[in-house]
């Protein structure tokens, strides 16, 4: 695989010299240097308000030394600038060295030397302009001719085809021809002073098929129902309720309320809930939570491309892969950067990411999910005396120091004596995550697994993710509404 | 690109290879900035970070309103022309767009703004820098119940040109600097933690006061600790300057954006010229005040800023919406400079300057002191859904006030209300008002809001 032009610039002569004006300076470096190109495109109504494209290169240098850290982001990129930020880069790290009060040292990994290459069937690179416009064309088109209630419409396409070139100090030189693609559906309905909206969208790893997929083509008509739907729901009335919810709301809670206390950054910074918790019970014991950022899981589902949440290598040249996070409701493993897994004395588990090479890389998580059991999606509801079945989500968020996490669901259906009743719309749940762990009160099964893409944002910065699991049940949450 | 001939020059080859293309309006829109960035983690200083970023931007329109846009940072000729080449191609695939009118013309004047750029900022070293992160730090050192704070000092210098067919051509320079504290307390006797958060962003390294910052945010802690569950109950609501930012002027600024407003997604939509709250609620979006965070000159097209009431005691102007020229033309209005755009890379959307919910005569402490049973607002993570209006979310700070005395935090409440309804019952507003970014707010109290407790 041949690198790009504008990457080559790295030679060996470069990196000698970059690894000669770091000895006896600075313990660990990396320069991640990336050649961005992409679209976006946004039409509302049937207009186009957004046809754009963009080109940018891009480069961050990173130094560390003895638990400090200095970062350089230029400007321009050539040899002079490049070896003026090292410089910059590690004066800046010698400067927070001297300050800082946890001293530690980078545990050197082998070197990873590999050239990654997404597999498209279809290259966004060559795709003409046309071609991309006409798909958004054609979401705009159903979704406003769907019904006269519909005010109001909004499809965006956005993709991203990037090259990306990972060096640091343990001799490791990665690089990776990546290419991105999301597409978003907003429709907006009015049934005379009430206004209700719906929003879906599909993302992955991998090339213009990803338009191609059953998911891709029915989202605009998927959101117009929804819109329309909601036009008839009901607003919730508040109390505690058995609450079961689908696996795009399980994946919520397992990311935002549990997944972020588990990020390792988060742990030494003593704000999560998980503090003193590896080996100790967090959860019921049917329990299993994963984070599995790994390429090829896609086919899992029957996709011809890779989860939005993939990726081969993270932002630290450290390689995806399985971490069990809880095992039969016990607490096994955070997520880990190379700085977390230094200080805790373990491998580091590859969840060190940036959103750009400009940005320095934090723990993130990359698809996690909570593993099936054995419930039917309707023996749950046949079981539940009084209740509420609760469906997509709008957002989260959480508290991790204590772990009051609220969800605004999208759809959600009253139950009664084991039968689903109708709908109410703006549910919000809230709980505490450690209490809410143990009082699930059913697990489905594999035929309920499913997941959802998005992106996540921590520190000021986006990365896109997966999360999911299965139906489950759980008692006494609390359910938030106007009345 | 500090000269700005250099910078001239190249707007003009980009407009010319425009114009033989023909694209009909062009404007191109260069920024630069250099930033530093200092990162506290586990109260300790963890990252200092300095960079820049320069980049340009081209839109371009044919005769029909067709618009193409396409930016880089590579700032090569050659790559400029590819840009330039790159949105024409996206202006011949686009829609026809009648609405879209013009581009904004050249202005005469402009109203002039005081105190945006502070050389001190522009010349900041990361040496000078680390003093007002070691404020954060010393600190939480010294106080007893601080386990851990993460927080941030940063600053930056901000260059921006705007050059476009109709021969606008203006630039401007200005300096922003931050600072944020994120504190995690614990009660050692009950073990219990909390967390609270402050921040401050100015235009003048002067003005920064990391000592006041990470002692509110020390402050904001301590109440949060030891939270309990209360009881459903309806009861007035106190909201902080925090919690009206979060709460009524957020939601407000997206509502009173008047591209919301022509899709309809606004629940405002309807009520222009209505009475929607008190007399003594006042609104204004002002971008002239000297030194203010979102004060400017000139917007995101070049348009002069000015000052705007969105409500007016109480009634909810007419002309209370904040345009972009787009938007304007398509109502046949005039601009009101509120064009909002981050640097190159982005299209002008619509924005803020400095939202203003202006300061009544109660004094706080009369306010709280006045309540029998009610709650004290600070911080939600929630935000209303703005084509309705309804909101209904958690309290993620907040406390229960009796007999006019704040009392315990409050753990897994819940409350609901609709912003018109909102609007309606605000009783009181305080004459003290506090400053965070481009927002200013006083306390506000809230009549008869529906409280869901968790206790049973």
């Amino acid at each position: 695989m041949e690198i790009a032009d504008e990457l080559k610039i790295y030679d060996d002569s470069l990196v000698k010299e970059l690894s000669n004006l770091a000895r006896n300076n600075i313990e660990y470096w990396d320069i991640r240097t990336t050649l961005n190109n992409g679209t976006v495109l946004s039409f509302t109504n049937q207009r186009s308000k957004e046809i754009s494209s963009y080109e940018t290169l891009e480069c961050g240098i990173r130094a560390f030394i003895n638990g400090g850290w200095g970062f350089c982001v230029l400007k321009k990129i050539d040899k002079n600038n490049i070896i003026d930020g090292f410089l910059k880069a590690i004066k800046l790290a010698r400067k927070s060295q001297s300050l800082c009060k946890f001293q530690f040292n980078i545990k050197e990994s082998n070197p990873l030397n590999k050239k990654f290459k997404i597999k498209s069937v279809r290259n966004l690179e060559s795709i003409d302009i046309k071609d991309k416009i006409e798909i958004v064309k054609i979401h705009e088109d159903i979704s406003s001719k769907y019904s006269k209630e519909i005010k109001n419409t909004r499809t965006v396409y956005l993709d991203r085809y990037s090259k990306n070139l990972f060096l640091n100090s343990f001799g490791s030189q990665v690089y990776q021809d990546l290419e991105v693609l999301r597409l978003f559906s907003a429709v907006y309905a009015q049934r005379k002073g009430l206004i209700q909206n719906a929003m879906n969208s599909v993302g992955g790893v991998g090339g213009f098929e990803i338009m191609e997929t059953e998911a891709a083509q029915n989202i605009s008509l998927k959101s117009a129902k929804q819109a329309i739907m909601l036009l008839d729901a009901k607003s919730p009335v508040g109390g505690k309720f058995n609450v079961i919810m689908d696996p795009k709301l399980t994946g919520t809670f397992i990311h935002e309320a549990f997944g972020h206390a588990c990020e390792a950054d988060i742990v030494l910074n003593k704000e999560s809930i998980l503090e003193d918790k590896i080996g100790k019970t967090v959860a019921i014991e049917e329990v299993n939570v994963i984070d599995d950022p790994t390429i090829g899981q896609g086919k899992k589902f029957n996709l011809p491309y890779e989860l939005y949440g993939s990726y081969n290598v993270d932002d630290e040249g450290i390689p995806s892969q399985k971490t069990v996070i809880i095992e039969d409701g016990v607490l096994r493993n955070f997520l880990h950067n190379l700085e977390t897994a230094s200080r805790m004395s373990i491998e580091p588990n590859g969840h060190g990411r940036a959103n750009s090479s400009v940005a320095t890389p934090q723990v993130r998580m990359g698809f996690t999910y909570l593993e099936p059991k054995d419930w039917k999606l309707e023996e749950m509801i046949e079981d539940t005396k009084s209740g509420v079945l609760c469906e997509d989500f709008q957002y989260g968020y959480t508290d991790t120091t204590t772990g009051n996490f609220q969800f605004k669901c999208k759809f959600s259906y009253r139950i009664e004596n084991g039968e689903k009743k109708e709908l109410m719309r703006d549910v919000s749940l809230s709980g505490m995550t450690l209490e809410v762990l143990k009082r699930i009160t059913a697990i489905g099964d594999k035929s309920t697994f499913n997941y959802s893409d998005g992106i996540c944002g921590k520190g000021g910065q986006g990365v896109r993710v997966c999360d999911g699991g299965p139906f489950i049940r759980i008692k006494d949450i609390t359910v938030g509404g106007l009345n | 690109m500090q000269n700005k001939s250099d910078v001239s020059n190249l707007a003009l080859f980009a407009l010319n290879i425009a114009e033989k293309l023909t694209a009909k309006f062009a404007e191109i829109y260069f920024s630069l900035s250099d930033y530093l960035n200092i990162d506290i983690e586990e109260n300790s200083i963890k990252n200092n970070e300095i960079g820049s970023d320069l980049g340009v931007g081209i839109r371009v329109i044919n005769q029909k309103g067709s618009l193409g846009f396409a930016y880089t940072n590579r700032l090569e000729r050659n790559y400029i022309e590819k840009m330039v080449k790159t949105a024409i191609s996206m202006m011949r695939t686009g829609t026809e767009d009648p609405d879209f009118k013009d581009l904004p013309p050249k202005y005469e004047v402009y109203k002039s703004v005081n105190g945006l750029y502070d050389k001190d900022i522009k010349y900041l070293s990361i040496e000078d820098s680390i003093l007002y992160a070691e404020d954060l730090i010393n600190i939480c050192d010294k106080d007893d119940m601080a386990i851990s704070q993460s927080g941030n000092f940063s600053s930056s210098y901000n260059k921006t040109f705007i050059f476009n067919s109709n021969g606008l051509s203006i630039d401007s320079k200005t300096t922003i600097s931050s600072i944020s504290s994120h504190v995690i307390v614990k009660d050692k006797i009950t073990n219990d933690t909390s967390f609270g958060y402050e921040s401050q962003i100015e235009r003048n390294l002067n003005d920064i006061n990391g000592k006041e910052v990470v002692k509110t945010a020390l402050k904001n802690a301590k109440r949060n600790l030891n939270r309990k569950k209360i009881k459903s109950i309806k009861a007035p609501l106190i909201l902080t300057p925090k919690g009206v930012i979060s709460f009524i002027l957020r939601p407000l600024a997206s509502a009173i954006n008047a591209e919301t407003f022509q899709y309809k997604r606004s629940f405002l939509v309807d009520r222009r010229g209505e009475c929607l709250g008190p007399e003594f609620l006042n609104i204004e979006d002002n971008a002239l005040i000297d030194g203010a965070v979102g004060s400017a000159t000139f917007d995101g097209e070049g348009v002069p800023c000015k000052n705007k009431r969105v409500i007016d005691k109480g009634k909810f102007l007419k002309s209370g919406l904040l345009h972009n020229s787009y938007t304007a033309g398509k109502e046949d209005v005039e601009s009101s400079g509120n064009a909002a755009r981050d640097s190159y890379s982005s299209l002008p959307a619509i924005g803020i300057t400095n939202l203003i919910l202006q300061s009544g005569k109660s004094s706080k402490d009369d306010i709280i002191r006045n309540v029998k049973e009610g709650i004290l607002l600070d911080y939600t993570g929630d935000r209303p859904n703005i084509s309705t209006g309804d909101f209904s979310g958690l309290i993620l700070q907040g406390n229960l006030i009796q007999n006019g005395e704040i009392l315990d935090a409050l753990n897994e409440t819940m409350f609901g209300i609709n912003l018109l309804d909102l609007f309606k019952n605000i009783e009181e507003i305080s004459k003290e008002t506090k400053i965070y970014g481009p927002f200013q707010a006083p306390f506000v109290k809230i009549a008869d809001v529906q409280i869901i407790g968790s206790a049973s």
